[in-house]
């Protein structure tokens, strides 16, 4: 019973925390660094496997943009990342870039999947009139079909982007020192569980909220949809 | 199949027997819990819905794996009991899972258009009895994609579960590479595996969903 009663009195004591201030804004800065990189590499993956889905022929580009889509998405995150840091060992790759890696060729699946339906969307009849008035094809899909394809998915690409951020914290496993990484550090030398990990809940909050409504701001991002000619 | 799979498969089939019970509980309370919240939010049960409303920021804005420690580590020593890892994996996948599922659940229950909420109202059904046998039906049928989306997911997200030492599939695979040093054929077959039972999973949802579309 004096045990029980003595388990129940768990006394909150953030000072742990706050002196160890430095390792979180660490983790912090390296969750930022890991989550930005391989946002860039899954945009480059996105838009390119993005772009071959959405041709119109069926072809060999279609059928591997989704074959590439089925295969990444289907394969669990924590996988991705052993591929690259247990079973390519032999390339010795820092930890940092098979977290990059395994990231960015996960979440450009999804950012495929969105590019797709985002060209989609965009109506056929921009793209014949941008011909028409003389634009090459390639002309045509970067200035005509991108700007508004880009803003459609914008809203998706934000959800996709966050998600990438809360996934970056499996990057701990493979020994990255990113902010769940520390977190577990400090816990290990503090036991002050649950107060460290309440805190590194509320700074992927901060940066996940930062990035969606960052990415909201992009102009026109909202009601894009009401100002493409539905006919054209 | 190499020596290193076969030779192991028992200890493999353990682990993913354990993964499709993690998953199959947390898909049932995660169901739950998350057509309950999104019901509550929706309807605006006072201080209940604010509350929900609080818990789906943050658990949408946390990572599993934090929540899988929060449960594991952070709620056992806060409320002083003891906790196996399995049971931590589960009750962090529900929590987690449920707060994506109500949202998506409560996007399903504004989707059903007022007049026909308004249609039964005429017809004499109460305010609960037009929730009850009206909207949820409807909106749970047209939400059955996006469900099976996130089941999906829910799938994969066990693999978190080994972190925190839960011999899961991905748990007892490493644990085989760990003792055989075969990284290539044991991830090959845990990625293959994966993608099984994802595909398996989102079939289901669309043969489900072909069933009980609602046409117009």
């Amino acid at each position: 019973m004096a045990q029980q009663t003595r388990h129940v009195s768990y006394r909150l004591d953030w000072a742990p925390i706050w002196s160890n201030r430095d390792l979180l804004v660490d983790g912090f800065l390296t969750t930022i660094a890991l989550s930005a990189s391989a946002l860039m590499l899954a945009l480059v993956i996105g838009v390119m496997v993005g772009s071959a889905g959405a041709t119109r022929a069926r072809g060999i580009l279609r059928t591997s943009s989704a074959a590439y889509v089925e295969l990444m998405r289907n394969i669990p995150l924590l996988v991705h990342l052993y591929f690259w840091y247990v079973a390519l060992a032999f390339l010795r790759l820092p930890p940092f870039m098979c977290a990059v890696f395994g990231l960015a060729l996960y979440s450009g699946a999804y950012i495929a999947e969105v590019v797709r339906s985002g060209i989609g969307a965009v109506p056929q009849g921009q793209r014949l009139a941008a011909l028409a008035i003389g634009l090459t094809p390639r002309q045509a899909l970067l200035f005509v079909v991108y700007p508004q394809a880009f803003r459609i998915i914008t809203p998706s690409l934000a959800s996709i982007c966050s998600q990438l951020i809360k996934d970056s914290s499996l990057a701990s496993v493979i020994a990255v020192a990113e902010l769940t990484y520390q977190a577990s550090a400090i816990e290990g030398q503090t036991f002050r569980t649950f107060e460290v990990y309440i805190t590194i809940s509320l700074l992927y909050l901060l940066l996940v909220s930062a990035v969606s409504w960052g990415l909201l701001l992009v102009p026109g991002a909202r009601d894009v949809v009401g100002r493409i000619p539905s006919d054209a | 199949m190499p020596d290193v799979i076969i030779k192991n498969l028992p200890f493999l089939l353990a682990g993913l027997r354990l993964t499709a019970e993690i998953s199959v509980l947390s898909i049932i309370g995660g169901s739950a819990l998350g057509v309950a919240i999104g019901i509550v939010r929706h309807v605006r049960v006072p201080a209940l819905a604010q509350l929900f409303d609080v818990y789906v920021e943050f658990v949408r804005g946390t990572p599993l794996l934090v929540v899988l420690f929060i449960c594991y580590f952070g709620f056992p020593a806060l409320f002083g009991y003891q906790t196996s890892a399995y049971s931590a994996a589960i009750l962090g996948i529900i929590l987690f899972i449920a707060a994506y599922l109500a949202e998506d659940i409560r996007s399903g229950l504004r989707s059903v258009r007022g007049s026909l909420v308004q249609a039964a109202l005429a017809l004499g059904l109460t305010r609960a009895q037009v929730i009850c046998f009206v909207v949820i039906p409807i909106a749970l049928r047209n939400v059955i994609p996006t469900l099976f989306n996130q089941y999906v997911r829910l799938f994969k997200f066990t693999s978190v579960a080994s972190v925190i030492g839960v011999n899961e599939l991905t748990g007892s695979a490493m644990l085989i590479n760990a003792r055989e040093f075969a990284p290539f054929s044991i991830i090959a077959f845990l990625a293959l595996t994966y993608l099984v039972f994802c595909f398996a999973i989102s079939s289901l949802g669309r043969l489900i969903y072909s069933r009980l579309a609602i046409r117009t």
